[in-house]
């Protein structure tokens, strides 16, 4: 994290956010001073260096904004007098987002589960399991022996037995309860009884007309300030409840070259798997396939890659009301790709 | 084909900011420390490059 504050007619404070960087390069790209750099993002994507994905030298950075503009991410942002430069009428914007329809979610977890960034905060209430069942059960302490087998066996783990004496004055002093609101009536207890102590009966599939199934209730929300726009929760989500955008169109091309002896080291290298902020990278048969379906375009593993075979190509981006023509100039080359 | 290290500029473990980041990076134990120096196994090289990309030093070429 890094803050450049200047003050003169105006103040102008540049901040940068790492956990929100990905380590694209979008930034020292279009930097018309120079003034970003990309530090080594494969060795801090193993963790072997803990530092900044991104620098800016202070001296030479004139706080212009561009780059604040053009990260896709929000890593980056630009106030002038306190006010964020992105929320300001002439200033382009980036048009993505990404949402879960609640009216939709069935509250089953999986984008939660999948997400890569951890993007997804999920909760839900599942019925009580008592209110999906119907049945009775009775033990006869007369004849239970107390052996536990219905206890060890019970799926719901529903009954306890006291079957050690704690003193020689109440040896004889065993207990064994059912906790109804566990059961489920399934019988495995009374069959395996010895003793045929246990009575059960279920009437679940009987009256399965008037049992109520309760609602599931939850809530399913993505963090804007952690979604990467990688559309994994969208894709995996079974009843379309999710919408993402992502900021470019486009394609990722993995080109070798043989004579040159660029080609794709696969299990050896994986540098674009593990900076990969979408999980869109495997390494399938010693070599390196990228799922475009979970690509956001972002290109750092572009940059990662030793051999300098991957080659992101963007024909659109959802960057709009850019109204400098200087501006226009630089954020244009985002769509000529690297 | 390997690589190799221009030891003028390699730091030596000691001296690298990283205590050795060629060595930490290469998966395929081609690159290993041996009395507190970084040394090439040539034959486990799988010519990846990484240790060249990244190299605070730039101390590390093809062979």
């Amino acid at each position: 994290m890094f803050n450049v504050e200047r003050s003169g007619n105006e103040v102008r404070k540049l901040s940068y956010k790492d956990d929100k960087c990905l380590g694209c390069g979008i930034c020292t790209d279009v930097c018309p001073t120079s003034s970003l750099r990309l530090g080594p993002t494969v060795p801090i994507a193993r963790g072997l260096i803990e530092m900044d994905l991104v620098s800016c030298n202070a001296d030479s950075c004139v706080l212009c904004g561009l780059c604040s503009v053009a990260c896709p991410f929000d890593a980056l942002s630009l106030t002038i007098d306190g006010e964020e430069i992105k929320q300001m009428a002439n200033y382009p914007k980036w048009d993505v987002e990404s949402k879960v329809c609640e009216g939709d979610c069935i509250y089953c977890g999986r984008c939660y589960n999948v997400c890569p960034r951890d993007a997804i905060i999920f909760e839900r209430t599942l019925p009580d399991r008592q209110a999906l069942v119907r049945g009775e059960i009775e033990i006869n302490q007369d004849e239970c022996i107390y052996c536990s087998f219905c206890a060890d066996l019970c799926p719901a783990e529903a009954i306890t037995v006291n079957n050690i004496p704690t003193s020689s004055v109440d040896k004889l002093n065993n207990s064994i309860e059912v906790d109804t609101s566990k059961c489920v009536y399934c019988g495995v207890c009374k069959r395996v009884c010895p003793q045929n102590a246990i009575k059960e009966v279920c009437s679940t599939c009987m009256l399965q007309d008037q049992i109520e199934v309760p609602e599931v209730t939850g809530d399913t929300y993505i963090l804007d300030e952690s979604c990467v726009n990688c559309t994994w929760c969208a894709n995996i989500c079974p009843v379309d409840a999710i919408t993402v955008t992502k900021p470019f169109d486009g394609s990722l091309e993995v080109i070798e070259n043989e004579e040159e002896e660029k080609i794709c080291k696969g299990d050896a290298c994986h540098a674009c798997q593990d900076v990969c902020p979408c999980n869109a990278v495997t390494i399938v048969d010693n070599k390196a396939v990228t799922d475009l379906e979970f690509c956001n375009l972002c290109g750092a593993c572009v940059t990662a890659c030793p051999q300098n075979i991957r080659v992101v190509s963007r024909t659109a981006m959802k960057l709009d009301n850019i109204n400098s023509d200087s501006w226009n100039e630089i954020l244009k080359t985002l769509l000529v790709g690297k | 084909m390997a690589v190799k290290i221009d030891s003028d500029k390699c730091g030596h473990i000691e001296n690298c900011p990283v205590q050795g980041l060629c060595i930490k990076l290469c998966e395929q134990g081609a690159i290993i420390e041996e009395d507190g120096d970084v040394k090439i196994v040539p034959e486990n090289c799988d010519d990846c490059d990484l240790c060249i990309q990244n190299c605070p030093n730039q101390a590390i070429s093809k062979a």
